[in-house]
Formats: C-alpha cells, sequence, structure tokens
C-alpha cells in the first residue's frame, strides 16, 4: 500500500491545499521533512550562515504551508517550484538585513566574540584533517580558498596566478579525492 | 550512493553552483529548480555542503598545515583565530615559541621572487632530518612571500630545536632563494 512518504509533491500539497490547520498534519510533516533540507542548502549556498539559512528554511516552509492551506498555490503540482520562489524572495530580503546587521557588528563586537560554526555531526572531521593533508599544496589551497575564503574559481586564479578553468579542474579533482578519502573511512566502519 | 534520479546534476556543475562559479541566469535557475523537485541531487548537494563546512570548521580551529595564501590568513585573523606570525629575511635566524592561547603558527619567508612562479620550501630538524616539504607553492609576484602555516596545538608537543627553512625555485634550473632559521623554544607545561 502507498504510504504518504511514496507520495509526489503535487499530491502531498493537494492534500493540504484550502484544508484549515489540523486536518492534514500528515501531508504538512512530509512537506516540511522534504523541502526544508532543500531551502536549507539553498540559504547556505545564498547566506553562507547555518543559522540562518535553517531560520529561512523554517520561515519559507511555514509561508509555503500557509499559502498552501489558504489556495493561494495556484498549481499545486507546481509546489517546488513555488518553495524556490518564496526562498528566493527571502533570501534577497535577508542578506539586505544581513548587511545592515553586519555593519552593526563590525561596530559593537569583535570577531572573537562570534561564535565557531558547528561541523555537521555525521562528518568525521579528524579523518577530513587526514585527507586534507593528503592533498597536493596547490589543492588543498584551492580547496580552502574556496569553501573557507568563500573565493570564485577567477578569484582564487588571480591568487594563485592559474586560469579560472585550472582552477575549476583541481578545485573538482580535489573534492573528489576528499569525497573519496572520506567514503573509504566510512567502508572500513 | 545509489541514485534514482534519471538527469543528475554533472559532480562539477554542482560545485560551481555551490562556489558561486555558475553566473546568474538560465542554468542557475535549471539547477535551483532541479535541486527542488530532486532528493538525490539535492543529498549531493549536502555532502559537498558539510564536506565545505568541515574544512571551515578545521581552519577555524588552526588545524590546517602547509601553505596559506594571503586571504586564508586574512580571513582567520577576521574569524577571531590567534594567528602567531614571524617573518623572515633570507639568512635570518629567529627566535619563535608557542604561546598560550595560539591557535595557528604562520612563518612568513620573504625573498626576491623575481621571475618565479613557484617554490619549493624545505624543513629540516636536527641532525638534517626531514620536517616538512611544500611542492609547487605559487608566490604572487617579486615581493610576494611564503606563507606557511602549523598549528599551534602541534608545535607545543615539539622540543627546542632548529629548524632550518629552503626556498628553491621550481621550473627549469632551480635556484635556491633564501635559507631560514627558526629556532624553536619548547612550551613550558601549563601548571
Amino acid at each position: 500500500m502507498p504510504t504518504i512518504v511514496d507520495s509526489g509533491d503535487g499530491d502531498l500539497a493537494r492534500a493540504v491545499a484550502g484544508r484549515v490547520p489540523g486536518v492534514a498534519e500528515t501531508a504538512e510533516a512530509e512537506l516540511y521533512r522534504r523541502f526544508a533540507p532543500r531551502v536549507r542548502l539553498y540559504g547556505l549556498r545564498h547566506l553562507r550562515d547555518e543559522d540562518e539559512a535553517r531560520d529561512l528554511s523554517q520561515q519559507v516552509m511555514l509561508l509555503a504551508i500557509e499559502k498552501l492551506r489558504g489556495g493561494a498555490v495556484r498549481d499545486a503540482d507546481q509546489i517546488a517550484s513555488f518553495v524556490l520562489g518564496v526562498s528566493r524572495t527571502m533570501a534577497k530580503d535577508w542578506k539586505r538585513l544581513k548587511w545592515r546587521r553586519e555593519k552593526l557588528r563590525e561596530t559593537f563586537l569583535s570577531a572573537s566574540m562570534v561564535g565557531v560554526p558547528v561541523p555537521d555531526a555525521t562528518l568525521d572531521i579528524d579523518h577530513l584533517e587526514r585527507c586534507l593533508a593528503r592533498l597536493a599544496d596547490r589543492e588543498r589551497t584551492v580547496v580552502l580558498l574556496t569553501f573557507y575564503a568563500e573565493k570564485t574559481g577567477s578569484e582564487v586564479g588571480r591568487e594563485l596566478r592559474l586560469t579560472e578553468g585550472n582552477v575549476r579542474v583541481i578545485r573538482h579533482r580535489a573534492i573528489e579525492r576528499l569525497r573519496t578519502c572520506m567514503t573509504s573511512r566510512e567502508r572500513g566502519r | 550512493m545509489m541514485l534514482t534520479c534519471q538527469t543528475p546534476i554533472p559532480d562539477d556543475m554542482l560545485l560551481d553552483y555551490w562556489a558561486r562559479d555558475l553566473p546568474d541566469g538560465d542554468e542557475m535557475n535549471r539547477v535551483e529548480e532541479h535541486l527542488f523537485t530532486c532528493g538525490d541531487c539535492s543529498a549531493r548537494l549536502h555532502q559537498m555542503a558539510a564536506l565545505g563546512a568541515g574544512l571551515t570548521a578545521l581552519v577555524r580551529q588552526g588545524r590546517v598545515s602547509g601553505i596559506v595564501s594571503r586571504a586564508i590568513l586574512n580571513r582567520l585573523q577576521r574569524d577571531g583565530a590567534q594567528v602567531r606570525m614571524f617573518w623572515l629575511a633570507p639568512g635570518e635566524t629567529v627566535p619563535c615559541a608557542v604561546f598560550p592561547g595560539d591557535d595557528v603558527v604562520v612563518t612568513a619567508l620573504r625573498a626576491d621572487f623575481s621571475g618565479v612562479d613557484t617554490v619549493t620550501l624545505s624543513v629540516t630538524g636536527p641532525d638534517d632530518s626531514p620536517f616538512g616539504r611544500c611542492d609547487d607553492v605559487p608566490v604572487s609576484g617579486p615581493r610576494g612571500e611564503v606563507l606557511w602555516a602549523n598549528p599551534a596545538a602541534l608545535l607545543r608537543q615539539l622540543p627546542s630545536m632548529r629548524l632550518e627553512i629552503t626556498l628553491t625555485s621550481t621550473g627549469g634550473a632551480p635556484t635556491e632563494l633564501g635559507r631560514y632559521v627558526l629556532e624553536h623554544s619548547a612550551s613550558t607545561p601549563s601548571a
């Protein structure tokens, strides 16, 4: 028998559409389970802040479910596009606010008072340190400039006197090596 | 990972998207539309993001060894990491130590890098024992510098010793650009 987990996105959206709160809780929960992590990733990509990405995903999902309940989503089959659209709008507003907040933070708080982000609990950070050490120097620098210093390919290229295309190749190869190194450990567990 | 997605976003495109190398426009819109409708590709992006978060955490904890760029150093300092710097010119001997609260120790090596694109850094300890080596290190112009980073936690475990560093240009005819000496004093155990 098909369960709610097997339902398509559109079926879930239809189950919620036009219903008062409490009537379609299971469908709402499944929509949340399915889309909240995607909105969080979108938020991380555009806002580069774990807390803000989590807040964004909650606000986007609350609004999306509220709009569904109120019958404001015209095509239930396009729920993914609707959630993406809400994410884009909210992330833009967030960026404007963030810019203002950072100006205030720089004025009133020292950098050392701002907390260190917590890595994914499932990631073995000690093993990642060993995997990172195994990369060639250039690969390690490219990876750190990309993920830590948040530089684009052309910015990394300028810093390391490489072409943007070359940076992309090195970056892709380095990430593949890191991934292989990390998964070989997982398999060995 | 078993994929059921019939049209997965290629890995390099996913990486370009995450690294903001995919220009705003149709391609980026297509990638984002796909990520919102596809659990498999979304999970792959999640893995990549987790790797990035792990790398960021490592650097912020000072757990990074090898050559770092000026941008990484600036970012570390902006993030509030305690960076201990030692600057050396060719032929110089500098006493060095790790102090309480230090996260990373960075040795900045200066030399005349005219006409040099990349260098090799080699470090030897007592009795010429190899201590570290970094190959193919890019330098940024004739008045650039090479920044060699080590976790303070690692250096705290070292006894007092003399470290000799050599920078050599790489390429056709390798040339020695400078020799430097660090006189490392062991950390005193905290009470």
